[in-house]
């Protein structure tokens, strides 16, 4: 039973961990990149990063489908883009593969959960959008440009997943979900 | 000497410690002229031919100076001299206390001036400036409207002092979810819980200025602690405005107070309101005739009886 509670306690669980693990990687990256007050411009690859940040009247607005709909999509770019970070890692760090690994697991089951309620609730899978991800290249500085507003940009999306699933929780009955998936058979 | 009409006050900054020249308007050097302080003649000592020379000025210099120029001795020329310090780097601050609506910065000097100061303050986030209303004086402080939320760009606030003597400025930057700090929490409310000696019932509310909690939901930390002991408890709180404290020491005041944070960003308010309140105390029994025998016998045999442990029925609120 996919319950919104779970996906929005995996939210905070991730929202957690990726203060470690930021940390630990932009520490890798080394300065600038781990230094409070950077503040880059953004640029190529990081454009396509999708962005949490939103009008505030228009989130307001925003119904559950749109909500989970954004969520949806935001995490389908940022869980390809990980994956290329942990495979751009060196091998001669197994402690930064593992956390990168284990949060890439973590996210994709928040991916597969927001995945499922939507489809409970009735809602279509929005299509991924053929966003370029950076291919694995050297560590140039630009490359760890993009890594470091991707890191930033997941942080704020799970923060504004965890507004969203939090208000998802509360308006949405545990019951409309069971509902929903018994109607189509589950 | 007679002091006839009136004439235009000058005004002159001068830096606190600093040697001040003030001339008489446009006499000649060679004039003859006088001067008073503040309607107090100054003696020629202080006078540099027509030229008043101030050494090492202090506050206290601070004041209205005025020439006469013989031989009818009229007003030549009046200044106000202020005696004063340019600003240091102002310290500004930012925060959010009603999150998404808008933050607020306020300003001061780390040392005073002595004469008027004025601020300008400029808000850029996304290359863009955003307007900051300034509140009516003396208050140092402006207000800035959220136009986004979850955004991933600094916040960049440039302010700058500035006075007749020189000016100073300071930059800070911040991310929009580092600044969210709300009110403390408001109505805090602590009781006893009938005939439970150990239990304090204490609720809350949110602070009025937290304009959306069901988006934007609170978490709460209790701390609470016998008046008789400085070791505080705490307990975090993440849902609800309320909580039963079940470990209180029977009969003992507390003093128990709140504090608020957005379950995700930012940091804890400070504390709310300290309220104080006793555990509920089993009422001594009136003592008839009757009852007085009965107690007696009682009260021979045991020296400490244990309060009746009542059952909780369900409507009860119960720590579950």
């Amino acid at each position: 039973r996919q319950s919104i509670q779970q996906m929005y306690d995996l939210t905070r669980y991730l929202e957690h961990q990726l203060h470690t693990l930021a940390a630990t990687y932009l520490n890798y990256l080394g300065p600038p990149f781990n230094e409070p007050d950077f503040d880059p411009p953004r640029i190529i690859g990081a454009k396509a990063v999708p962005s949490a940040t939103v009008d505030i009247q228009e989130w307001h607005s925003l119904n559950d489908n749109a909500r989970l709909a954004a969520n949806y999509q935001a995490y389908s770019y940022l869980l390809r883009y990980l994956r290329t970070m942990d495979r751009a890692t060196p091998a001669a760090l197994p402690t930064l593969h593992h956390s990168l690994a284990h949060f890439s697991a973590s996210l994709q089951g928040l991916l597969g959960s927001i995945g499922g309620i939507m489809a409970s609730l009735g809602y279509s899978l929005p299509t991924p959008e053929p966003s370029v991800v950076p291919q694995i290249d050297p560590p140039t500085f630009l490359r760890k440009m993009d890594d470091f507003w991707l890191l930033k940009e997941l942080q704020t999306w799970l923060w504004r997943s965890a507004k969203d699933f939090n208000r998802l929780r509360k308006r949405v009955p545990p019951s409309a979900v069971m509902l929903h998936l018994e109607s189509r058979g589950f | 000497a007679q002091r006839p009409s009136q004439q235009e006050t000058h005004i002159h900054y001068a830096q606190l410690g600093t040697d001040v020249t003030l001339l008489c308007g446009s006499v000649d050097q060679d004039a003859a002229v006088t001067w008073t302080a503040n309607s107090t003649d100054l003696d020629a000592s202080h006078l540099n031919g027509s030229r008043l020379v101030l050494r090492n000025v202090d506050l206290s210099h601070s004041g209205q100076y005025t020439c006469y120029e013989g031989p009818s001795w009229h007003v030549k020329y009046r200044v106000n001299l202020r005696v004063g310090l340019p600003p240091k780097e102002p310290i500004v601050m930012c925060r959010s206390n009603n999150y998404p609506n808008g933050f607020y910065c306020s300003w001061h000097l780390p040392s005073p001036t002595y004469i008027n100061d004025t601020f300008n303050i400029t808000v850029v986030h996304d290359s863009k400036e955003i307007v900051c209303k300034k509140e009516m004086p003396p208050k140092n402080r402006c207000y800035i409207q959220f136009l986004q939320v979850f955004s991933t760009k600094k916040y960049k606030v440039t302010l700058t002092a500035s006075n007749p003597l020189g000016s100073s400025s300071t930059t800070i930057s911040f991310d929009e979810f580092a600044i969210v700090k709300p009110d403390p929490p408001e109505n805090v409310v602590a009781k006893p819980v009938p005939n439970n000696a150990r239990r304090l019932l204490v609720s809350w509310q949110y602070p009025s200025s937290w304009p959306d909690p069901d988006s934007f939901p609170l978490k709460f930390f209790l701390r609470y602690r016998p008046l008789i002991i400085d070791q505080w408890q705490h307990v975090e709180l993440s849902d609800g405005t309320s909580h039963i404290i079940t470990d209180a020491y029977a009969g003992k005041e507390y003093i128990i107070q709140v504090a608020a944070k957005d379950n995700d960003i930012g940091t804890w308010s400070d504390w709310s309101v300290a309220v104080h309140a006793t555990p509920w105390t089993e009422e001594p029994k009136h003592l008839t005739t009757e009852a007085q025998g009965a107690e007696t016998t009682t009260a021979s045999t045991s020296a400490f009886v244990v309060p009746p442990t009542t059952r909780l029925s369900d409507s009860d609120v119960t720590d579950r």
